[in-house]
């Protein structure tokens, strides 16, 4: 199980993410989930099972499968509802 | 550490009511005087915002403009500005922004421990906050410090 965040440069706001659904996976209990980030322009369907996008990004992603959009990539408290709600799509919860 | 990259000379505070470019070309210029950046990176970052990369802004009033690390990067290297007036991204009212970091890394993984630390700060709630209350470098600084320590 791989879940992926992106960003156009695959640097910052897509490390941002990263980090935090780790720490979302951990405060979970979920384990056995990968964990990456990259720039938008180098994934595909097969590089992930749930992706994780800022807004702006939505329209780029879509297509790729199961694509997660959010408002805010430092809201914890969204982030967390929607890793949440991707591990139980997953059957991960 | 955030704290030693981050430090009080890179952090900036400004009253006057600048445009997104003028603000990104503020916010990048201690790393510029310190030679952490080209010239190239600054236009690098303008023209990705340019083309639609409104995706630098993290909410809450805060962006993190950055580019490619091969436009210029030199040093891995982050600075602050905290403008009293926002400066919203593409004029866009929607991306109104007025604390913006730069951030530059020489490749991939030189900069994941700052990142890391900066993701904590800005996604922690109560120090998210007490960072927009600031009003000077100093308390900007023993805010990240602190917190560092904490963890």
């Amino acid at each position: 199980m791989k879940f992926l965040a992106m960003c156009s440069s695959g640097l910052g706001s897509s490390f941002m993410v990263h980090m935090n659904i780790d720490e979302v996976l951990g405060e979970l209990g979920v384990s056995g989930v990968e964990v990456d980030h990259t720039d938008i322009g180098s994934a595909g369907p097969e590089s992930a099972d749930v992706f994780f996008v800022a807004k702006d990004l939505a329209d780029t992603a879509a297509g790729l499968g199961d694509v997660v959009v959010l408002e805010s990539i430092i809201d914890k408290e969204e982030l967390r509802e929607a890793v949440k709600a991707a591990a139980v799509r997953k059957g991960l919860l | 550490m955030l704290s030693e990259l981050l430090t009080e000379e890179k952090i900036r505070f400004s009253a006057d009511r600048l445009s997104w470019r003028e603000a990104v070309t503020q916010v990048a210029e201690p790393l510029l005087t310190a030679g952490d950046i080209t010239a190239e990176y600054v236009d690098a970052m303008i023209a990705s915002i340019e083309a639609g990369g409104t995706y630098i802004d993290l909410g809450f009033g805060i962006a993190l403009a950055h580019t490619r690390p091969e436009k210029g990067a030199v040093r891995t290297s982050i600075s602050m500005l905290r403008l009293e007036e926002p400066a919203p991204l593409l004029d866009q009212p929607e991306h109104a922004v007025d604390l913006y970091f730069c951030f530059a890394a020489v490749d991939a993984t030189a900069h994941t421990q700052a990142m890391s630390s900066l993701a904590r700060i800005l996604s922690d709630t109560e120090t998210r906050e007490a960072l927009r209350a600031a009003r000077s470098a100093s308390d900007v600084h023993r805010l990240i410090t602190a917190f560092e320590e904490k963890k």
